[in-house]
C-alpha cells in the first residue's frame, strides 16, 4: 500500500482541521465516472487496532515512530486476545475464541496514535455541564432501578435493566451499533460498501445493513421537526472530496452525541487501496468544542454479508426471559416471607 | 434511439447516466438504461397477490384504518399453483396471518414482496453493483453484476446476480431462507425458492416488473406476477428512516412477558 | 519512551470512553450466561444456524445415564466466518466438538461456546482460517 501521501499529511497534522481538501499522491488519480467524479466505489473496512482516543501518557504525540509501532501493536494484540481466559464476568464478555473477532491487527497506515486528531491532544473534548448532568441523571435513574431485581451486567460491565426491550441498549436490541454515523470500527464487521449512482452516494455500513442515502443534487435537509436515528445526509463535491453534511438526529445513537449532533464527514479516494474519511462532531450542547477525526479506510476483496440482526435476535428474549425470572423469584420469596 | 430516452432527460433535468464500464478501461458495451431513483409499487399485492375483495383487519378499534384493501391480482393466470400439502399450509397461514406474518415483527421481507410493499425504494446503480434499498426495515440487497459466485448461506433478502438483455435488468435470486411470506394473506415458499426478475422501462418513469417464482417444494410449476413500478417524480422525494423494530418489541417480547 | 503500562491500560479503557461504542461483545453475553455457572460439554453437531448477530450450534450430548439432550451453544458472527472462506457446509453434522462455556441463566440448555475445540484439541474453525486476511 503506498505511502507516498502520509508525508503530505503529517505536514498537514498542525494546520486547521480540514481546511482544505485533502492532500493527493500526485502520481495517482482517482478513476472517474461518466458524471466526473472520482469512484468512491467499493467495499471499506476502518478495522484498526489505533483507539479513537489517545492515551493520556502519549500526550500531544500524535504519530508514532516504526519502533513504537512494532511495541504497541505486540501489547495491543497480547491484551486483546479474546483465547486468554480468566474467569468471571470479564471471560463471559469475552464471549467466545479470537477467531470470531475482526477489530483489525494493525495501526492505522497513517501512523496516527489515534483516530481524533483535533483537539490536537487526540481525545474527545469535555462534555458540557448541561450534557454531563442530563447522562449522569440518566445514570442515577439506573442506578436507583437495579436496586430491584431485573437488571444485569451490561456491555459497559455495569448493571443496567433487563427485562423489558425498551430498556436495553441498541445493540442489544439491534437497532444501532454506533457504527455508522460516524464510521468508527467496532468488534468484527466493520465494513461498508459505497454505491455511486448519478445525484446519489449510498454508503451500506454492514453491521447493521444501515443505508445511508446521500443525495448529490443540491436538495435541502429534512424539516428540523424531523428526527432520524442515523440523520439525514446531504451531500455535495469541493473537488475531488465527497463533502456530507448529516443533521436531524434522534440524538439516542452514540452515547455523548445528542439530537444537536451536526455532522461533517469527507471522503476522498487517496490511493487505489485507500479511502481517507475525515468526520468531525460539532455539537455545542453536548461537547465544549467540536473534534474531528481521521480513518484512511483500507479496500477489502471480500464482499460484505447481510447482517440480520432483529431476526436471528434469540440471546435478547433469553435475556429478558433470564430477568423476569428473576423478579419474579425476588417477589415470590418477599411473598413467602411475609 | 427510443422515445423514453428524450422524456428522460426532460423528466430528471439532468444527465441520464448510461452506465458504461469505460472508466474502469473494459470494453464498452452497449449503453444499458440507468435506473437510478426512487420507485413505488402502486396496488395491493402486499395485502394478497390474488384478487382480493375488502375485509376487516385485525383491529376493530381502529375500524377502517387497519381494513384490508380489495384489489386486483398481480399473478398470472389468476391463482397461484400450490401443491396439495402446501395448499393445506396456506389455508392454516391466512388464518394465523395477524399474528404469523414476518412483516408484523418488522422482519426483512425478501424478494419479491420488498417490491411491493406499500412504501418507496431506492435503486442506486453503480458501476459493478447495483443496491436497492427499501424504505421497510432498513432492507437492503447488492445486485452483483459480475457474478461473486454462490452465497455462503441462507439470507432474509437472497443473493442476488445480475445481468442486462438489452434494456432488462435480469436478476437471479436465490438462496433465501423459507421464513418470508409473500404477502399478508399467507402466501409463502421453502428454502428451495428461486426468483428471476425483470425491470425493464417502459419510459422515464415507469418500469414494468415482472418476477418469476420457482419452488419445487411447494408450488407445482413455475408462476408470474408483473406489475409496473412507478418513479416518484416529486421534488422532495427520498426514502425516510423506517426502523420498525421499536414497534415490533411489544409483539416479540410480550408487554411485561417475553413470548414466544 | 512509552510507558507500556499505561498504554495498554488505556487500551483496555479505550472502549468506555464518553462518545466511543463498547468494542466487545454486541449484546451483553453477561446478562445472558450466568459467570457462576461454568460448564463443560461434549457432543456431536445436529446442525447450524449460521445466523446474527451470533450463529447457534446445536449438539448431541450423551449424559452420565446415557440419555441424548440437545444444547445450544452460542457463538460469533458468521460474516467473520464467510470473509475467512467458510460456509453453512463448514461444519458437517456429525462433528465431535468440546464446549467450555457458561450455562444460560434461562434454565434452557444453551451454553455459550466461550472455548469450542475438535476431538482433536484443535479450535474450531481456525484451521480454516487467514490470520492474514486483513488488510
Amino acid at each position: 500500500m503506498t505511502r507516498r501521501w502520509l508525508s503530505t499529511l503529517v505536514f498537514l497534522a498542525s494546520a486547521p482541521v480540514f481546511a482544505q481538501n485533502a492532500p493527493r499522491d500526485n502520481s495517482w488519480t482517482a478513476p472517474r465516472l461518466p458524471d466526473g467524479h472520482p469512484d468512491l466505489q467499493g467495499i471499506w473496512t476502518n478495522k484498526t487496532i489505533t483507539p479513537l482516543e489517545r492515551p493520556a501518557a502519549l500526550g500531544n504525540k500524535a504519530f508514532f515512530t516504526e519502533e513504537e509501532v512494532r511495541a504497541f501493536t505486540k501489547t495491543a494484540l497480547d491484551r486483546g486476545n479474546k483465547d486468554q481466559r480468566g474467569g468471571g464476568v470479564r471471560d463471559v464478555l469475552n464471549a467466545y475464541n479470537a477467531f470470531w473477532w475482526d477489530s483489525g491487527t494493525k495501526v492505522l497506515p497513517n501512523m496516527r496514535t489515534s483516530i481524533v486528531v483535533d483537539p490536537p491532544d487526540g481525545r474527545i473534548p469535555p462534555l458540557t455541564p448541561q450534557r454531563q448532568a442530563q447522562l449522569q441523571e440518566e445514570a442515577l435513574a439506573v442506578k436507583v432501578r437495579c436496586q430491584r431485581p431485573g437488571c444485569a451486567i451490561a456491555n459497559s460491565g455495569q448493571l443496567s435493566p433487563a427485562d423489558k426491550p425498551e430498556e436495553l441498549d441498541l445493540m442489544t436490541r439491534c437497532i444501532s451499533f454506533g457504527t455508522v454515523v460516524p464510521m468508527l470500527p467496532s468488534a468484527y464487521n466493520n465494513d461498508y460498501q459505497i454505491v455511486q449512482g448519478p445525484g446519489v452516494v449510498a454508503i451500506d455500513t454492514e453491521m447493521v445493513h444501515e443505508v445511508r442515502r446521500i443525495p448529490t443534487d443540491g436538495s435541502a435537509h429534512l424539516p428540523a421537526n424531523v428526527r432520524e436515528w442515523i440523520g439525514d445526509p446531504r451531500g455535495h463535491w469541493e473537488g475531488d472530496t465527497l463533502v456530507v453534511d448529516s443533521t436531524n438526529f434522534t440524538g439516542k445513537t452514540r452515547r455523548g452525541m445528542d439530537q444537536n449532533l451536526h455532522l461533517i464527514e469527507r471522503f476522498t479516494r487517496v490511493g487505489p487501496d485507500t479511502l481517507l474519511y475525515q468526520f468531525t462532531v460539532d455539537d455545542p450542547t453536548a461537547y465544549t468544542k467540536s473534534w474531528s477525526g481521521e480513518i484512511p479506510m483500507s479496500k477489502t476483496d471480500g464482499l460484505l454479508y447481510e447482517y440480520a440482526c432483529h431476526e436471528g435476535n434469540i440471546g435478547m428474549r433469553d435475556i429478558i426471559v433470564a430477568a423476569q425470572a428473576d423478579e419474579k423469584k425476588a417477589a415470590e420469596q418477599a411473598a413467602g416471607k411475609k | 434511439m427510443r422515445h423514453w430516452f428524450g422524456t428522460a432527460l426532460l423528466a430528471l433535468g439532468s444527465s441520464i447516466c448510461c452506465t458504461t464500464f469505460a472508466a474502469l478501461g473494459q470494453v464498452p458495451a452497449s449503453h444499458p438504461p440507468d435506473l437510478t431513483g426512487v420507485w413505488q409499487a402502486l396496488n395491493t399485492a402486499n395485502w394478497d397477490l390474488q384478487t382480493h375483495a375488502a375485509e376487516p383487519g385485525p383491529d376493530s378499534k381502529v375500524g377502517a384504518i387497519g381494513a384490508v384493501a380489495p384489489g386486483p391480482g398481480v399473478v398470472e393466470g389468476g391463482e397461484i399453483p400450490y401443491l396439495p400439502a402446501a395448499a393445506a399450509q396456506r389455508k392454516q397461514n391466512y388464518k394465523d396471518r395477524w399474528t404469523a406474518d414476518p412483516e408484523i415483527k418488522c422482519y426483512m421481507p425478501g424478494v419479491p414482496r420488498a417490491t411491493y410493499m406499500p412504501y418507496p425504494f431506492q435503486i442506486i446503480q453503480g458501476s459493478d453493483t447495483i443496491m436497492i434499498s427499501y424504505e421497510f426495515a432498513d432492507a437492503v440487497r447488492l445486485i452483483y453484476m459480475n457474478n461473486p459466485g454462490p452465497a455462503p448461506a441462507d439470507s432474509w433478502m437472497g443473493w442476488s446476480i445480475g445481468r442486462w438483455e438489452g434494456n432488462t435488468l435480469v436478476v437471479d435470486v436465490t438462496s433465501q431462507n423459507d421464513q418470508t411470506w409473500f404477502d399478508r394473506a399467507g402466501d409463502f415458499h421453502s428454502d428451495a425458492l428461486h426468483v428471476v426478475e425483470r425491470y425493464t422501462p417502459m419510459d422515464a418513469n415507469i418500469l414494468m416488473y415482472e418476477a418469476t417464482i420457482e419452488d419445487p417444494k411447494v408450488f407445482s410449476r413455475p408462476w408470474k406476477i408483473s406489475m409496473p413500478l412507478y418513479r416518484h417524480i416529486e421534488k422532495n422525494a427520498q426514502l425516510m428512516e423506517f426502523k420498525c423494530i421499536p414497534f415490533s418489541e411489544d409483539v416479540l417480547y410480550g408487554k411485561g412477558g417475553a413470548s414466544q | 519512551m512509552i510507558a507500556m503500562k499505561r498504554v495498554a491500560f488505556a487500551i483496555a479503557c479505550v472502549g468506555l470512553a464518553m462518545g466511543a461504542a463498547p468494542a466487545w461483545a454486541h449484546h451483553s453475553f453477561a446478562a445472558e450466561f450466568d459467570a457462576n455457572k461454568p460448564i463443560k460439554l461434549h457432543g456431536v453437531v445436529t446442525k447450524m444456524d449460521w445466523i446474527n448477530p451470533h450463529s447457534w450450534i446445536h449438539i448431541d450430548v450423551k449424559g452420565d445415564d446415557g440419555k441424548v439432550v440437545n444444547w445450544m451453544i452460542e457463538c460469533g458472527s458468521p460474516n467473520t466466518m464467510f470473509r475467512h472462506g467458510l460456509t453453512k457446509d463448514s461444519l458437517p453434522v456429525g462433528t465431535e466438538i468440546n464446549v467450555d462455556g457458561y450455562l444460560a441463566k434461562d434454565g434452557e440448555n444453551k451454553a455459550n461456546g466461550r472455548d469450542v475445540t475438535l476431538a482433536d484439541g484443535r479450535k474450531l474453525f481456525l484451521g480454516s482460517s487467514n490470520p492474514d486476511a486483513d488488510k
